[in-house]
């Protein structure tokens, strides 16, 4: 039932867990605006090799992202059978009714599937490889300069990293509390839709109820320990740059320029 | 209801960087009438092996028989469908700070919500839920009231209700007193030894509490590491000290009070068990008297 992996850190030793959070984040919007550059297969492929090799240097198993991929296959295959339905032009390959599929219909749906995919596929490995701390410490180094125009970055990271914290938890209870309702008759996975959306009432009082009172304990035992904001505070954890983060961004230079003239 | 297990691996999150195996090779019965405590260590699939007893988990390899249910273990299982309910229904099963899974409006209703999901007609339910309610200790005057307005003990106790409602054979107990004080946790464990004593309902605790399992139940289950260690009555259990602290679980307080006497007082350590007070008192008095090698 919760085979979703992302936001499921996996403490490993590898290449791309070692990189820096801020140029891990930064490769990954570059990575997801420059998908939308792709137009041909010689970019596409590009694509698609740089997220094989980024998921080899990671060390993590194929299997194991693959899994993580199942839950958005409906998307992915939604959006295919949209395109595929609604693009014209080219040779037309099939026809019944009102219903054509057009060559390039199929070329767009599967350009379209590969760019759902690659992206999700980047920013799994990000949180794969990248503790939530991490991440959020990166997106506040990276956003700091807003501060100067009054922007809350720390509480935005703080809030953030919470979530981020709290997601398995919460994945947790969610199974613990659907085992006890299940365990007195309730039932999620039969009957008509109306019934199984009753179901889902005796689930969700108990999480909400419980996700507050979370909460709320949180934030005493946060202010219990002194917590007053970002004004005068230190970081246990500080980021350092390498040498394999510069050329992290190198290789994303590379490929933008890349993509940009494959399109001509 | 009879409950054998029989040779039950089960590994979590097979195929991932965080596969574990929770249960290695674990045979044990639990017969009808019985009141079984599972004890061992945070994490030594105590818990694991509870949820397996009534579906809420499923065997990796290995088969659970309760009364004339088989639930067999991997590739036998997906050709036929279990009747998941129908052994829920005979198995109930009060999780871990069952007060977590309250959701309705009233008392009442919630109470009520498990024997209606197994098909109790309406009014029968009601009736079932006061007569739960009241047995809980629950004051007619709450009835009618939100849940979420109750004390930490008296929420447990209605969840508890809730699963009593259903009028198991068998009830599956989840450290039922984890977080209560004193008081309450009497309460429940009397509640308990009632049910299984007057209705001859079978019991299955997993539990920390040394004292509990060794008052109320007739076997005591010990766990480590996902594997059983031993079975058989307190008693038993409870005279092997050396192996117990090995595993890091400590006898009930009544022993380990009568074997530090025998040090102190430098007779041969006794061969007696001692769980209740009363016992533990002539214990102490035949070791005072010198005799204590003849108990």
């Amino acid at each position: 039932m919760f085979n979703l992996v992302i936001g499921q850190y996996v403490p490993m030793e590898s290449l791309v867990h070692r990189l820096d959070p801020r140029s891990k984040l930064i490769s990954m919007f570059l990575f997801v605006i420059i998908v939308f550059l792709a137009n041909n297969w010689l970019s596409y492929g590009l694509l698609i090799l740089f997220c094989l090799a980024s998921i080899t240097a990671s060390k993590l198993p194929f299997q194991f992202i693959y899994r993580g991929l199942r839950s958005v296959f409906f998307i992915v295959f939604l959006t295919f059978i949209l395109n595929l339905f609604f693009t014209n032009g080219g040779l037309l390959l099939f026809s019944w009714g009102w219903l054509h599929i057009y060559l390039n219909g199929l070329i767009q749906s599967i350009f379209i599937s590969f760019r759902i995919l690659v992206i999700i596929v980047i920013t799994t490995l990000l949180t794969l490889t990248t503790s939530p701390i991490e991440i959020t410490d990166g997106l506040e180094s990276l956003l700091h300069p807003l501060k100067r125009i009054k922007l809350p970055v720390h509480e935005f990271a703080l809030m953030m990293s919470i979530s981020l914290r709290f997601i398995p938890t919460l994945l947790e209870e969610t199974e613990k509390i659907i085992k006890a309702q299940a365990a007195r008759g309730s039932d999620f996975t039969t009957g008509s839709i109306k019934s199984r959306f009753k179901a889902v009432v005796p689930l969700l009082v108990p999480l909400f109820v419980s996700a507050f009172k979370r909460a709320e304990e949180l934030a005493m035992a946060m202010e219990a320990r002194g917590y007053h904001g970002d004004e005068g505070r230190t970081k246990l954890h500080r980021l350092v740059w390498n040498n394999r983060d510069t050329v992290l961004l190198l290789i994303l230079a590379i490929m933008t320029i890349a993509l940009i003239l494959f399109r001509y | 209801m009879d409950i054998t297990v029989n040779h039950v691996t089960h590994t979590y999150q097979p195929g991932t960087p965080f596969m574990r195996m929770a249960l290695n090779d674990v045979s044990v019965a639990f017969p009808s009438g019985s009141f079984t405590s599972i004890i061992g260590h945070t994490g030594s699939g105590k818990s694991t092996l509870a949820q397996h007893l009534n579906g809420l988990l499923l065997p990796s390899t290995g088969s659970i028989t309760a009364g004339d249910l088989t639930l067999e273990g991997g590739s036998k299982r997906k050709k036929k469908k279990i009747n998941f309910k129908a052994l829920r229904e005979k198995v109930g099963y009060v999780f871990q700070y069952p007060e977590h899974q309250l959701f309705e409006e009233t008392l009442l209703k919630d109470v009520a919500f498990g024997p209606i999901n197994f098909g109790v007609p309406q009014d029968e339910a009601g009736r079932r839920a006061k007569a739960c309610l009241e047995l809980v200790h629950i004051p007619s005057a709450f009835w009618e009231r939100s849940p979420f307005d109750l004390s930490g003990g008296q929420m447990r106790r209605v969840a508890i209700a809730g699963v009593l409602a259903v009028q198991p054979e068998v009830i599956i107990l989840d450290e039922p007193t984890a977080g209560l004080d004193p008081r309450g946790r009497k309460e429940i464990m009397d509640l308990f030894d009632q049910l299984h004593r007057q209705q001859k309902r079978t019991i299955i605790m997993v539990t920390h509490n040394m004292s509990d399992a060794a008052l109320y139940s007739d076997q005591v289950v010990v766990m480590n590491h996902g594997s059983l260690i031993m079975a058989g009555s307190p008693a038993e259990v409870f005279s092997r000290d050396e192996a117990l602290q090995r595993i890091g679980l400590e006898s009930p307080e009544t022993m380990q009070f009568i074997r530090r006497l025998a040090e102190k007082i430098g007779t041969p350590q006794p061969t007696l068990s001692a769980f209740t007070m009363e016992d533990t008192a002539d214990a102490v008095l035949k070791l005072l008297k010198g005799d204590a090698a003849h108990v």
